[in-house]
C-alpha cells in the first residue's frame, strides 16, 4: 500500500475546448482516433502503464470531462496532479493566448509546493490540419513561451495522424516521475472505498 | 479561470433547453444531478459561486468567513416583493435569496496563525463523518464518485460523562480491555451484544437466533436497554455515540425524538457493518481527504462524465413561468440569456417565488410539498455550529477522533447532545501540527445553541477569556490543564434547517444536525423519485471502465 500512490501519477490535460485533449489521450492509450467531434462525454481518465529505468508506473491520464468548457473545473480535479499537459490548437491563436491563464489557473488551484519547477508539457496539436496552410501560431512563437515559463518542454503534435503523441506522452510520463511526491505522511493508509474493501476483518465489531 | 474578471462577459450556453437545471452545488443537488445524468437526462448545473460545494463546502480560512457573512442577514439587502413582470411569452418572477446563516462570531487569537494558508480546507458543515457502512458511500460506489475520493479513518469515538471522556469500545477486544468497565459490567455488555447479534441474524454458530420481540422493537430503545440491566455509563455510549440520539431518552418531557429499539437496532447493525469494513479503517467512521467538500464535486464530475453541462458563477436573476398558470418553465441568467427545463431543483439559498404555481395542485391527491422527511420532523428549527483551531491535539494519542456530550452532560441545561470531531493535517484539511474541531447541537435558538457548544468547547480547549463568560460549566478537572489545547482561531455560527420543496422547482435541504449524510441522502432519494419516479437513483453498478484493476492496454 505504501508504495502504491508513488507508483500511480497523476497527469491533468487542460486547454480550451476543441483543442484536441481527449483525442490526444486516446490516440496515445487506446491508439484511436475519431474525426467526430463532441464535446468530451463518457470518459473520466484513461490508464497506462508505463516502464521507466526497470519499474513500472501506472500513468492515469486525466480528462477534463467537458468541465473546461465554462472554466468550471473544480479545486478536487486539479488536487494531486504529478504533472499538467497544456494543450492548444495550433491553427487557433485564441487556444494559444489561453495558455497562460490555464498554467496560472492549475498553479492557483492545485498550489504545487514548488511552483517553480512543478512539470508542464506544451503541446501545439492538430499540425495535420489543412497541411499547416491554416497554422496561424508558429513553433518559435510557442517556444518562446515556453522558454519564458521556466523552459516548458514542447511538442508539436497531431492527435489525427498519432505524429509525435507516443514521444510527447513519454516526456510527461518522465516528468510526472521525476516530481517528487510531496506529502506522503498521509499517503500510506488512506482509504480508497472502491478498492480492496468489504472484506471483513475477522477480529471484527462483535455488537 | 480566476483571471476572467470582467463580470459583464458572461458566456452564452448553448444548447437552451434541457430536461434539469440545477442551481447550487451542494451534496444534495450535485447528487441529483449526477443520478439524473447518468439517467440519460439533459443536465445544466449552475452556481452563481467560483466553487463547487454550496453549503457543503470546504474553505480557506478567510474565504470560510466570508460565505458566512454573505450569507449573513446583513448582507443581502432584499429589494421589497416584486410581482411578476410581464415580459411577452412569460411572466417573469425575481429570484431571491435568502439569509441563512446568524449570530456569526469569528475570533483569532493567535498572531502566529497563517489565516491565509492554502493547507487549510474547513467544512461548512461539520462536523460531519461517514460510516463506513453508510448508504451514502455505496452511492459512491454505484455512481463511481469514489474514483475520486480518499477517506481516513477517525481513530476513536469518546462519550463525555461525568467530567470525563470515556472510549466507545468497538469490538469485542475493545470491551475486554477496556479498564473503565467492571467485570459485572462488562459481562452484561458482552450479553447485551449477544442479544444483538442473535437479533440482526449475526449470531456466531450455535449462538441462538433470537429475534427481539415485536413489542420490544416499538417501545423507546432506553426502555429496552433498561430492561437489559445496562449500566447507565455503557446505556449513554450506545444511546449518545452508536444511536446517536439528539435528545435526552430518559426524560420524557424534554425528549422531542424518542428513538425506538428498532431503530436502535438498526444503528447497532450500521455500526457493527462499518466496524472492519476496510481493512485499514479500525473504527466506524471515515473522513475524506481534504475535506467534506470534495463529495459535492465528485458527484459533479460523475455528473460531468455523464454530460452534464457545468458553469460555475453564473447567477440566475429570476424564473420564467408560464403566463396563464404561472408554471415553471425556466431561468433567466445574469447574462440575460434564457433557458428552459421541465424541472429545477435549487439549493436552499433561493427562496422559490409564490408566484411559481404548481402543475401538481391541479390533482389534490399528488401531495407536492413534502416536509415530512424523517419519521419525526425535529420540531428544533436551528443548528449551532463551531470550527476550533488549535495547535495540539485533544487526546494525545489520537489525531481524528469523535467526542458525544449526552445531553446534560455538560450544563443542567442541556437539551440536546453536542457531538465534536477533530481532525488533523493527515486528512490534509489544516497545516501539520495544526487541529481542526468542529462542533455542533440542534437548538431552538441561537443562544441555547452557542451556550451548549461553548461548554463543550471549554471542556476540551483553554480558551483565551473564559474565566470571565457567563454560563461557563467548572473547568472540568479530569482533563489535566496542561494536556487542554490552546485554541487559536473559532468560528461559530447558526444557522436555520429549511424544508425539503418537491415539484417542478425542487428546493434541496440545508446541512442537517446529524453527524453523518443518511437524512440528507434520505430526502434527495425522495426528490429524485418524485422527479423521475421511472428511474432509479444510480442503477446497479455497471462496474466503470476506468477502474483501476483494469489497464487500459495497446492492444
Amino acid at each position: 500500500m505504501a508504495s502504491r500512490r508513488r507508483m500511480l501519477l497523476k497527469v491533468i490535460i487542460l486547454g480550451d475546448s476543441g483543442v484536441g485533449k481527449t483525442s490526444l489521450m486516446n490516440q496515445y492509450v487506446n491508439r484511436k482516433f475519431s474525426n467526430q467531434y463532441k464535446a468530451t462525454i463518457g470518459a473520466d481518465f484513461l490508464t497506462k502503464e508505463v516502464q521507466f529505468e526497470d519499474r513500472l508506473f501506472t500513468l492515469q491520464i486525466w480528462d477534463t470531462a467537458g468541465q473546461e468548457r465554462f472554466q468550471s473545473l473544480g479545486v478536487a480535479f486539479y488536487r494531486g496532479a504529478d504533472c499538467c499537459v497544456l494543450v492548444y490548437d495550433v491553427n487557433v491563436m485564441k487556444s494559444f493566448e489561453n495558455l497562460n491563464n490555464w498554467r496560472e489557473e492549475f498553479l492557483h488551484q492545485a498550489s504545487p509546493s514548488d511552483p517553480e519547477n512543478f512539470p508542464f508539457v506544451v503541446l501545439g496539436n492538430k499540425i495535420d490540419v489543412d497541411s499547416g496552410n491554416s497554422r496561424v501560431v508558429s513553433e518559435k512563437k510557442a517556444k518562446a513561451w515556453c522558454a519564458s515559463k521556466g523552459n516548458i518542454p514542447y511538442f508539436e503534435t497531431s492527435a489525427k495522424e498519432g505524429f509525435n503523441v507516443e514521444a510527447a506522452f513519454q516526456c510527461i510520463a518522465k516528468n510526472a516521475i521525476k516530481n517528487e511526491p510531496e506529502e506522503e505522511i498521509y499517503l500510506p493508509d488512506t482509504i480508497d472505498v472502491g478498492a480492496g474493501g468489504r472484506q471483513q476483518r475477522s477480529s471484527g465489531c462483535e455488537c | 479561470m480566476a483571471e476572467t474578471d470582467a463580470a459583464s462577459d458572461y458566456p452564452s450556453i448553448d444548447p437552451s433547453t434541457f430536461d434539469l437545471i440545477v442551481l447550487g452545488t451542494g451534496l444534495p443537488e450535485s447528487i441529483l444531478a449526477a443520478a439524473a445524468s447518468s439517467a440519460g437526462k439533459s443536465v445544466l448545473h449552475l452556481d452563481p459561486n467560483p466553487f463547487y460545494g454550496s453549503h457543503f463546502s470546504s474553505f480557506l480560512l478567510h474565504s470560510f468567513s466570508s460565505f458566512l457573512h454573505s450569507h449573513h442577514p446583513t448582507a443581502s439587502e432584499q429589494p421589497p416583493p416584486s410581482t411578476p413582470i410581464d415580459a411577452g411569452e412569460f411572466s417573469v418572477a425575481d429570484l431571491k435569496t435568502r439569509p441563512l446563516y446568524s449570530h456569526i462570531e469569528i475570533s483569532s487569537y493567535s498572531e502566529t496563525l497563517d489565516t491565509s494558508s492554502r493547507g487549510f480546507s474547513i467544512d461548512l458543515s461539520g462536523p460531519r463523518i461517514l460510516f463506513c457502512a453508510d448508504p451514502v458511500v455505496d452511492l459512491m460506489l454505484k455512481s463511481g464518485a469514489s474514483h475520486h475520493l480518499e477517506f481516513k479513518s477517525v481513530d476513536a469515538s469518546f462519550v463525555y460523562r461525568e467530567g470525563k471522556i470515556w472510549p466507545v469500545p468497538d469490538s469485542r477486544e475493545g470491551i475486554f480491555k477496556d479498564r473503565s468497565l467492571g467485570l459485572t459490567e462488562k459481562s452484561q455488555l458482552m450479553r447485551f451484544f449477544k442479544l444483538a447479534r442473535g437479533h440482526l441474524g449475526l449470531a456466531e454458530e450455535g449462538g441462538e437466533e433470537r429475534r427481539v420481540s415485536e413489542e420490544d422493537l416499538e417501545s423507546p430503545f432506553v426502555e429496552f436497554l433498561q430492561k437489559q440491566r445496562l449500566p447507565p455509563k455503557i446505556k449513554s455510549m450506545i444511546l449518545y455515540a452508536i444511536a446517536m440520539a439528539d435528545y435526552d431518552q430518559e426524560d420524557p418531557v424534554a425528549c422531542k425524538k424518542q428513538i425506538k429499539t428498532k431503530d436502535g437496532m438498526e444503528s447497532l447493525a450500521l455500526y457493527h457493518s462499518s466496524v472492519g469494513r476496510f481493512h485499514n479503517a479500525p473504527g466506524a467512521f471515515i473522513y475524506p481527504i481534504y475535506g467534506q467538500g470534495e463529495l459535492p464535486q465528485a458527484f459533479c464530475r460523475c455528473a460531468a462524465v455523464k454530460g452534464a453541462l457545468y458553469v460555475l458563477r453564473m447567477p440566475v436573476t429570476s424564473l420564467l413561468l408560464d403566463k396563464e398558470y404561472g408554471h415553471y418553465k425556466g431561468v433567466r441568467l445574469a447574462s440575460g440569456q434564457d433557458l428552459f427545463s421541465h424541472q429545477l431543483v435549487m439549493d436552499p439559498s433561493f427562496i422559490i417565488p409564490q408566484s411559481v404555481s404548481s402543475p401538481s395542485l391541479d390533482m389534490p391527491h399528488e401531495g407536492s410539498y413534502l416536509t415530512e422527511v424523517r419519521n419525526t420532523p425535529s420540531p428544533l428549527m436551528k443548528v449551532a455550529r463551531a470550527v476550533c483551531i488549535t495547535r495540539g491535539s485533544i487526546q494525545p494519542d489520537f489525531s481524528n477522533l469523535l467526542v458525544v456530550y449526552p445531553p446534560r452532560s455538560l450544563l443542567p441545561e442541556q437539551v440536546t447532545s453536542v457531538r465534536a470531531v477533530q481532525l488533523s493535517s493527515n486528512v490534509l484539511v489544516c497545516p501539520p501540527d495544526l487541529f481542526v474541531i468542529y462542533l455542533s447541537t440542534l437548538c431552538d435558538n441561537a443562544d441555547q445553541g452557542k451556550e451548549a457548544l461553548q461548554a463543550a468547547m471549554s471542556s476540551l480547549l483553554v480558551l483565551p477569556r473564559e474565566s470571565s463568560k457567563h454560563g461557563t460549566p467548572e473547568v472540568n478537572e479530569d482533563i489535566k490543564v496542561e494536556t487542554k489545547p490552546d485554541l487559536l482561531w473559532s468560528a461559530l455560527y447558526v444557522h436555520d434547517l429549511t424544508e425539503v420543496l418537491s415539484d417542478t422547482v425542487c428546493s434541496c435541504p440545508m446541512p442537517d444536525g446529524n453527524i453523518d449524510y443518511r437524512d440528507l441522502l434520505k430526502s434527495t432519494t425522495m426528490l429524485f423519485h418524485k422527479m423521475y419516479p421511472q428511474e432509479q437513483l444510480f442503477p446497479e453498478a455497471v462496474v466503470s471502465e476506468n477502474t483501476e484493476d483494469d489497464k487500459a492496454s495497446i492492444d
